[in-house]
Parts: C-alpha cells; sequence; structure tokens
C-alpha cells in the first residue's frame, strides 16, 4: 500500500513539473556513458560537455521563453555575430564601422570602452529582438515566417557593419577572461578539466529568468499567452506587450552569447553561429517544452542542450562507423523524435 | 411588451450596431437588465448572442451605439476596461487555460504581488490560500490549487470559471454558453451556482439556445435573430413553443 502510495506521488510528480523527465533521461544516459563508453569518465570529457553548452545555453534560455509564449525566433545566430561585432571593436577601440560611428556621436570608444561595449553588445540585439516582435504585432504574420525573414535581413546587416569580413584581435583583454576565461580555480584541483567561466553566467541566468518565469507576473503571463492567447486576454493580459518582451528576452540573450563567444574566441564572422536557432529549438522540445506554447522551464532548456552535448561527446568517443562529429545532427534528430515520445509518454501516465 | 421587476437598470445597451467588414453581425440592437434579474439572450447560431456580448466586454468595440452603466455613459474599447468596471465574463470557448494551475488562472491578470521597481513578484501562498477559500465559499471544493485545470472535468473548469467571476465581479455576471459541453448533471450544479448568484444581489446575464434553461433559472429573457431584437420577455409569459417559433423565424413577434 505504501509502495503504491509513493509511486503514485512520484508519478504526480513527474506530471507537475515539466522537467523530471528530461532529467531522468540525462541522468540515465550519462551514467550508461560512464559505465560503457571508452575514455568518457574523465574530467577533460566532462568539462568539455559543459564548455559546449555555454554559448548555445544563453540562446536556449531566451528561445524557451519565447516558445513557452508560442513564438518562435529563427534570427538568433545574425544577433549573436551582432553582438559580437559590437562587443570586440568597441572592447578594443580597433578601427572599424563599429568605432568610427560611435565617436562620430562623441562617444569615448577610441582605444576600447568596456562598458560601452557591453552596454551595446546586449542593446542592439535586444533591439532587433524588439523588431521581431513589433513586426509580429503589427502584421500578425507567423513568428517562424518573420524570423525567417529577419534573420536573412540582420544577416545583411551585420554584413555590412563588419564590412564582410571576420574580426579577429590578438588583445587578451581581462574582460574576456571574466565572461569565458579558463576556470582555473577549479582546473587545478580536477585532473585534465578544462572548465571556462562561462558556465556561471549561464547558470547565473538560468536562476534569474527560472524566477521570472515562475515568480513574477510578468512571467505568469508569458505561460498564459502561450496556453491560449485569447483567454488570456479575455482575462485583462496585454498580450501584445508582453510578446514584444519575450522577443526582446530572446534578443538579449543572444546577445549575451555574442558576448560569451567572442570572449573565448577573440573573434567573430558574418555567419558566427548559423543554425544555433534549430539546436536551441532542438534542446527546448527535448527539454520538455511544447512547440505549441504554454508549458517548460529555463531548467528543462539547460538539460535539453546538456542531453545533446552528453550525446555529441559519447557518440564521437565511441567512433561509430558513418558518424563522426560532422554528422552528428543525425542523432540530434533521432534524439528529439524519442524524447518527445518519451515525454508524452511520462504525461499521459502521471495524468490517468 | 411587459412589465419589469421594478428594480433600477443596471446595463443599458442602445442602438447597438457591430460590422465585421461588409457582414453587419448586429443591425440596431437595444437591450437592457436590471439589478437582481437573471436575463436569458437567446437566439439560434450565428444570431448574433455573442458578438452582442463580445461588445459589451470590450473583446469587439461597437460599429455603434451607446453602452450606460448605471445610468452613466461607458466607452468599453477592451476586455480590461469591462473589467474595471466590474462586468465579469464567462466564455464557452476560453475561460481558462488549460495548462495552467487552478490558482494562476484564478488571479490571472488580477495577481497579487509586491513591486521591485519593474519586477512583480507574486504572493504565491497568498493566492494559492484565498483561491482555494472563495471556492469553497461558493461551495465548490478543489483537491489542490496546484492541479492543472486541464486535468479537471468540463464541469469542474466552468464551476471554477464562474466561482473566479462572482469572487471578482462587483457588477454584472455574464455567462455565455455555460452549459453547452456539460452532462445533465454538470448542467444543473452550473445552474445552482447561477441561483446562487443571483440570490446575493448579482445580475446574470445568460447566453443560451436551451429553451429549458429559461424556464429553471431566468427571470426574463430577450431574443434576438440575424442581428435584431425580437422582444424581451418575462417569465411564463410565453410558452417554450412560442420561443422556440420566435427563435428560428417560423413566427414573428
Amino acid at each position: 500500500m505504501d509502495n503504491d502510495a509513493l509511486y503514485k506521488r512520484i508519478l504526480r510528480l513527474f506530471a507537475e513539473s515539466p522537467i523530471a523527465g528530461p532529467l531522468v533521461t540525462l541522468i540515465f544516459i550519462f551514467v550508461l556513458f560512464l559505465l560503457f563508453v571508452p575514455n568518457f569518465a574523465s574530467w577533460r570529457t566532462v568539462s568539455g560537455i559543459v564548455t559546449a553548452v555555454a554559448i548555445s545555453g544563453f540562446v536556449t534560455i531566451g528561445i524557451t521563453i519565447l516558445m513557452i509564449s508560442g513564438e518562435f525566433d529563427l534570427s538568433v545566430a545574425p544577433m549573436i555575430a551582432m553582438s559580437g561585432y559590437l562587443y570586440g571593436t568597441i572592447s578594443t577601440g580597433e578601427d572599424s564601422v563599429v568605432v568610427s560611428t560611435l565617436s562620430y556621436f562623441g562617444l569615448p570608444v577610441q582605444g576600447g570602452s568596456i562598458p560601452l561595449a557591453i552596454f551595446f553588445a546586449l542593446l542592439i540585439p535586444s533591439m532587433m529582438g524588439s523588431i521581431n516582435g513589433l513586426l509580429l504585432i503589427a502584421t500578425n504574420v507567423p513568428s517562424f515566417i518573420v524570423t525567417l525573414g529577419t534573420r536573412q535581413i540582420y544577416r545583411g546587416v551585420v554584413w555590412i557593419v563588419a564590412g564582410g569580413v571576420l574580426f579577429q584581435t590578438v588583445q587578451k583583454l581581462p574582460l574576456y577572461e571574466v565572461f569565458n576565461g579558463r576556470f582555473d580555480l577549479v582546473n587545478n584541483l580536477l585532473e585534465k578539466a578544462n572548465f571556462r567561466t562561462a558556465m556561471l553566467w549561464l547558470l547565473a541566468m538560468a536562476i534569474v529568468f527560472q524566477l521570472i518565469l515562475v515568480r513574477t507576473r510578468f512571467g505568469n503571463h508569458i505561460f498564459a499567452i502561450g496556453g491560449s492567447k485569447d483567454a488570456a486576454r479575455a482575462q485583462g493580459v496585454r498580450v501584445r506587450r508582453t510578446k514584444v518582451m519575450a522577443f526582446v528576452i530572446s534578443g538579449l540573450m543572444a546577445g549575451a552569447a555574442g558576448i560569451v563567444s567572442f570572449s573565448q574566441f577573440r573573434s567573430v564572422r558574418v555567419a558566427e553561429q548559423a543554425g544555433i536557432e534549430l539546436t536551441a529549438i532542438a534542446a527546448s522540445v527535448i527539454g520538455g517544452t511544447l512547440l505549441t506554447g504554454g508549458y517548460g522551464s529555463v531548467w528543462g532548456a539547460l538539460i535539453g542542450i546538456l542531453m545533446i552535448s552528453v550525446l555529441r561527446s559519447g557518440v564521437i568517443l565511441l567512433k561509430i562507423p558513418f558518424i563522426p562529429a560532422d554528422n552528428f545532427p543525425a542523432v540530434v534528430g533521432v534524439t528529439i523524435i524519442a524524447a518527445v515520445i518519451f515525454n508524452n509518454y511520462l504525461r499521459s501516465r502521471s495524468t490517468s | 411588451m411587459s412589465e419589469t421587476n421594478g428594480q433600477p437598470i443596471v446595463v443599458d445597451m442602445k442602438n447597438i450596431v457591430k460590422r465585421f467588414g461588409t457582414v453587419e453581425a448586429l443591425r440596431g440592437i437595444d437591450f437592457e437588465v436590471r439589478q437582481g434579474e437573471v436575463h436569458a439572450l437567446m437566439g439560434d447560431n450565428g444570431a448574433g448572442k455573442s458578438t452582442l456580448i463580445k461588445v459589451l466586454t470590450g473583446m469587439y468595440p461597437p460599429t455603434g451605439g451607446e453602452i450606460y452603466l448605471d445610468g452613466r455613459r461607458v466607452h468599453i474599447q477592451s476586455p480590461a476596461d469591462a473589467r474595471a468596471l466590474g462586468i465579469e465574463t464567462v466564455y464557452q470557448d476560453l475561460a481558462l487555460i488549460p495548462l495552467m494551475s487552478i490558482w494562476r488562472n484564478f488571479f490571472l491578470g488580477r495577481e497579487l504581488f509586491t513591486s521591485f521597481g519593474p519586477v512583480k513578484w507574486l504572493h504565491r501562498k497568498e493566492m494559492r490560500e484565498q483561491c482555494r477559500e472563495s471556492l469553497r465559499d461558493i461551495g465548490i471544493e478543489i483537491r489542490s490549487a496546484e492541479e492543472k485545470v486541464g486535468k479537471l472535468s468540463g464541469g469542474e473548469r466552468q464551476s471554477i470559471a464562474i466561482g473566479r467571476a462572482i469572487h471578482f465581479g462587483a457588477k454584472l455576471l455574464i455567462l455565455d454558453e455555460p452549459t453547452s459541453a456539460l452532462s445533465v448533471a454538470e448542467t444543473s450544479k452550473v445552474l445552482t451556482y447561477i441561483e446562487n448568484a443571483k440570490a446575493s444581489g448579482l445580475p446574470v446575464i445568460f447566453i443560451t439556445h436551451n429553451v429549458n434553461h429559461i424556464y429553471q433559472v431566468s427571470d426574463s429573457y430577450t431574443i434576438i435573430r440575424q442581428g435584431h431584437k425580437v422582444g424581451t420577455y418575462q417569465r411564463g409569459e410565453l410558452s417554450q413553443k412560442d420561443i422556440a417559433d420566435l427563435i428560428t423565424g417560423a413566427r414573428e413577434s
């Protein structure tokens, strides 16, 4: 009897929490790989898995919030590139379109400005996000189409800003170490570990946005408009404003990803992170977010992106024929479908 | 046409016109509801019942006409306006959000919070407790306020939507076909809540095309057909057959 009650309580927990299923799956796969994949059980692999999710993690948080609100954003890659260019050129003061334009307006960017670099790298992508949102509410064209269009337009804008070329610097500003340097405090303790500091920023962002989602009125309205736009409107929720804000968050997170990316590689190109939007949507869905909106969580997003990274490391180390690193998307495809089937199964089991 | 209950008029809609492009859904309708009555709004599918109500609740701003609330002219441009005036609506199709919990639905758009600058921090515990208590006061028992609305039966959902409207509704309760998707037992329960609301002095507008319901709960009723008002009648004034004929247009008033 007691066992039965416990079993039911656990099932209920699964029903209430969108992350329970994905979390169990992640742990299961991780343990399986630890036991059976050669060379997987090392700090080098584990730190590699964590480091690989840092940049895409920011984007996934933004896209997950947007998907909960019932919309998509396919235009994040050029926002990351834009952020990278702004951050890189303004922080170094490198002679470029960005720096000469800003100094024309009297801003002290000659020789580099750290606060302005961070400010513009976050502001401009947020504005690009707000343009997506405003276009959506002004035209009623589905966000999938709107952002498919702005994705190409934004890429064009980035091309103009960048002059069509790669930007890179040999300077190693302390700022870069703060946002995504080697995390030697930890690395020195663990053998062959190669953690980077961006994981702390990602964790902080995840905590902040999860709290915003479940503990604030804005978060409540995000779930409401994704669950049923008309029902939310009937209850006096400002649907259009909330949608635009969700797009701004997606842009802001893309901006953060640009900062972290440039801090690590000290280079940025026009096609930076191309295709990341689909990885982020896949991670959201694997993490339990509903494609139709109204359900999901930031933790689920992180679990989803970690799952993809764990699978990638495992599959590469297994050296399966025909699936080297280049062909890894095939595995992601299988994972998405399997994850959705598994999540649906858990949900139906726990609701009946 | 008929005598009234002598109570003051709460809602007075005058010569309401609503056009969608070239389609004229409402062609100059007058509609009034008095204090403490359950007023049924009847008509066939597409007659304009829901459109008239959505004009009153701000979902569709009217093309023409005037609305008076307690004798004062009001301009209702959005659902938020209507709610600020104390008009609470339970829609047949968009009452609650299935993926959200009962308490989040209950307080949606009226959350209790503390502001820290732009951050509006929710009082979750307080809302959970208030939701449970006020539903219990109306006679609705729920297992847990955390439960998702999607797991409830149609009758339970409708009860919670009505409970929410009664809890927040100061002036007027509007029910848009609240029983259309319910079983017989659930319907009678919902009708009880309507009786309770009336007993507490709240005027109720009740949209339906079920003639039986008029005899069970409504004091008066207005019949509309093809965007025109056929007439307003008191309980017992017409037979069920007469009503049905007026709705379908088999007979003129």
